[in-house]
């Protein structure tokens, strides 16, 4: 008698965790800290106001390398007409933009909640393809020149100035090229809207095949200022050099930056300048596959992880990244600390003039390719 | 000849069909890829675009493989010939603790510490000056092409090593013993007795760490900076950027032509072998 009274618990134990137990999988694109983000304060934060609902984070790795592989996945799985095992991708511009073309990910923004705060224009337009409506910013990340002000009283304002000041000063400055992550590519990009001609017109197209014969010069400049920096192993390399003193001045990611001297792995005294005419920024996006299995649990998702409080706590305090949203939204919701740290040294006005998107996609892989072609080569 | 039985043939089947599927098929499928034109006809355009964005890439990674290679070879020998014919022994059973711990060790973990041993104010050059060796402003970087083949040759050192200490231990003790009582040193002992006995298995060490030196990707990704730098960074790069499998492919063909010649070498070498013996 015992047994199958404890028998039949057992079994409505079970049955009761079956019915419950529904999971979340969200996968990411983007260093370590993106999985972190979600695995430690997003995903928890959800299951609390949904009991019984588990959040899973994949990371799928660094750069658009991490987002091209789930653009695989989820590509493989449509044609294999299956269900996508991810129900939330966070996903960098250039693959969101050929996820909408492939129609891989849903049109979900105009039914969410928060979807009425994004206000910035790379919501709707993704390196030139229209987005609007597939995708909601997680954040906004911004590369910059981060200095040593003990070594450097008058850092340059531009990128003439900055190669000047490198002539003068050679291996002083460091950035990690274009294959050591994405900081160094914003700082090649960067250099030739500079130098290259027509700046507005790589960010906004159209795109013309021809253009790239006139970055020439550019390049050639590049290739002589290469002379005289320190090439870094990736993004955390150039910040690790910066903190044993090896380099002055290099090209970091805000957020890392900011990160990185809270831990203690940057002097306290470092500081950041963003130069003329600017150095490109990108958001991550959320997005849902087209075909999920749990299309409603992922929209609530992504409107808990965009509300102002989620985007005031998570994001700018927490991850020293820019909001995804509005910043309007967020007053009220931070104090005026974390305000005033984020903008420090990155006044907003040198951040709406200064804070470029990335080239549109078929620039953007033209300037690596002759970069590849003319400097490394 | 004995008719091969068909029981045999299943028996290998499995491991065949695993051949088959996980390598044959997958190198077919590169190959394949390397050659085609997105039109589809047969074509050497990928080739030509990755001699143009990769030609001193190709160099640098065939300069750091053979270097690591031969500098391999040279700490492998003195090791191992200090493992086999050294009168000290303390230093021999020191040695002998010692050698195979980097064998242990992952080479991207291996990577992830060079990177902060080599660099200019690294754990190495601070040392030095702590121990008056050197002064602060003579560091400099070793996060470069020699950061590369000193990881490299750490690694490798004591899987060759380990080869050649035991092909040295199962030589006859009696020619070595012969070469001492006629009064040569143990120098000479080691390049004119020992080495040309085991010079077989010093060769298949080298041709391994040869190729597998020349498929790893994290030790030039994580050490040194991205100009010039190894063909795997570069395969990595095309696929994840362009996704452009088609170059990447290219630059695989070159990697096997250049692991095949190695190949070839050895093989050449030991079928004259068998053919003398």
């Amino acid at each position: 008698m015992r047994k199958s009274l404890l028998a039949a618990g057992l079994a409505a134990l079970l049955l009761s965790n079956a019915a419950s137990a529904q999971t979340l999988n969200v996968a990411t694109a983007g260093d370590q800290n993106m999985v972190d983000y979600i695995k430690d304060y997003l995903g928890p934060l959800f299951e609390k106001s949904h009991p019984g609902v588990k959040v899973v984070a994949v990371g799928t790795g660094p750069g658009d390398g991490g987002s091209q592989k789930i653009f695989e996945k989820l590509d493989a799985q449509k044609k294999a007409s299956a269900n996508a095992d991810f129900d939330v991708v966070v996903v960098h511009q250039k693959a969101a933009g050929t996820m909408v073309q492939e129609g891989l990910i849903k049109k979900y923004r105009d039914s969410l909640p928060t979807g009425k705060l994004v206000t910035r224009e790379s919501a709707t337009n993704a390196l030139g393809t229209d987005v609007s409506g597939y995708v909601m910013p997680m954040f906004h990340s911004q590369t910059a020149i981060a200095y040593n002000p003990d070594l450097i009283k008058n850092p340059p304002n531009n990128y003439a100035e900055l190669r000047e000041w490198v002539k003068k000063n050679p291996k002083q400055f460091g950035y990690n090229g274009i294959k050591g992550g994405m900081s160094g590519v914003a700082f090649v990009t960067g250099w030739i809207s500079a130098f290259g001609g027509d700046a507005a017109k790589l960010e906004k197209g159209p795109y013309d095949a021809a253009t790239k014969a006139t970055w020439d010069k550019a390049m050639a400049d590049l290739k002589e200022f290469n002379q005289n920096v320190v090439i870094t192993p990736g993004n955390a390399g150039t910040l690790d050099m910066l903190n044993r003193g090896e380099i002055a001045m290099g090209p970091v990611w805000v957020d890392m930056f900011y990160t990185w001297k809270a831990d203690g792995k940057l002097p306290p005294n470092m500081r950041l300048k963003l130069v003329s005419p600017g150095m490109p920024g990108q958001p991550m996006y959320y997005a849902i596959p087209s075909k999920t299995a749990q299309e409603k649990l992922a929209a609530e998702f992504i409107a808990l992880a965009t509300s102002p409080d989620v985007q005031a706590e998570g994001i700018v305090k927490r991850f020293n990244w820019y909001p995804g949203i509005d910043a309007k939204n967020l007053e009220g919701k931070l104090d005026q600390a974390a305000w005033n740290q984020l903008f420090a040294d990155i006044p907003p006005d040198t951040l709406a003039s200064n804070g470029k998107p990335f080239p549109i996609g078929p620039y953007f892989n033209d300037i690596l390719e002759t970069y590849e072609k003319k400097v490394a080569n | 000849m004995a008719k091969p039985s068909f029981f045999g043939l299943l028996l290998i089947a499995p491991a065949l069909a695993m051949i088959g599927a996980l390598f044959l098929y997958p190198l077919g499928f590169s190959l394949a890829s390397a050659f085609t034109e997105p039109g589809g006809g047969l074509s050497l355009t990928h080739f030509q675009k990755a001699y143009e964005l990769y030609s001193t890439d190709i160099l640098f990674t065939l300069f750091i493989v053979v270097v690591s290679t031969l500098l391999t070879g040279l700490f492998a020998i003195v090791i191992s010939g200090i493992l086999t014919l050294g009168e000290t022994p303390w230093l021999v059973a020191a040695l002998r603790a010692l050698y195979r711990w980097p064998l242990f060790i992952p080479f991207i973990v291996a990577a992830q510490c060079m990177r902060t041993f080599l660099a200019k104010n690294g754990l190495m050059n601070n040392s030095f000056v702590a121990l008056g060796l050197m002064e602060p402003l003579q560091a400099t970087s070793f996060l470069d092409w020699r950061g590369i083949i000193i990881t490299f040759v750490w690694k490798q050192v004591p899987f060759v090593t380990l080869m050649l200490a035991g092909a040295m231990a199962s030589i006859d003790r009696a020619t070595i013993e012969a070469g001492r009582n006629l009064g040569a040193s143990r120098v000479r002992v080691l390049i004119e007795l020992v080495l040309p006995q085991v010079s077989q298995t010093l060769l298949v060490g080298l041709v391994l760490s040869f190729v597998t030196m020349l498929s790893v990707l994290s030790v030039p990704m994580m050490v040194a900076g991205s100009q010039p730098t190894m063909l795997t960074v570069d395969m990595a790069f095309r696929i994840n950027s362009y996704g452009d499998y088609a170059t990447a492919n290219a630059l695989g063909v070159i990697s096997y032509a250049i692991a095949g010649t190695v190949a070839w070498i050895y093989l050449r070498h030991s079928v004259k072998r068998e053919v003398q013996a």
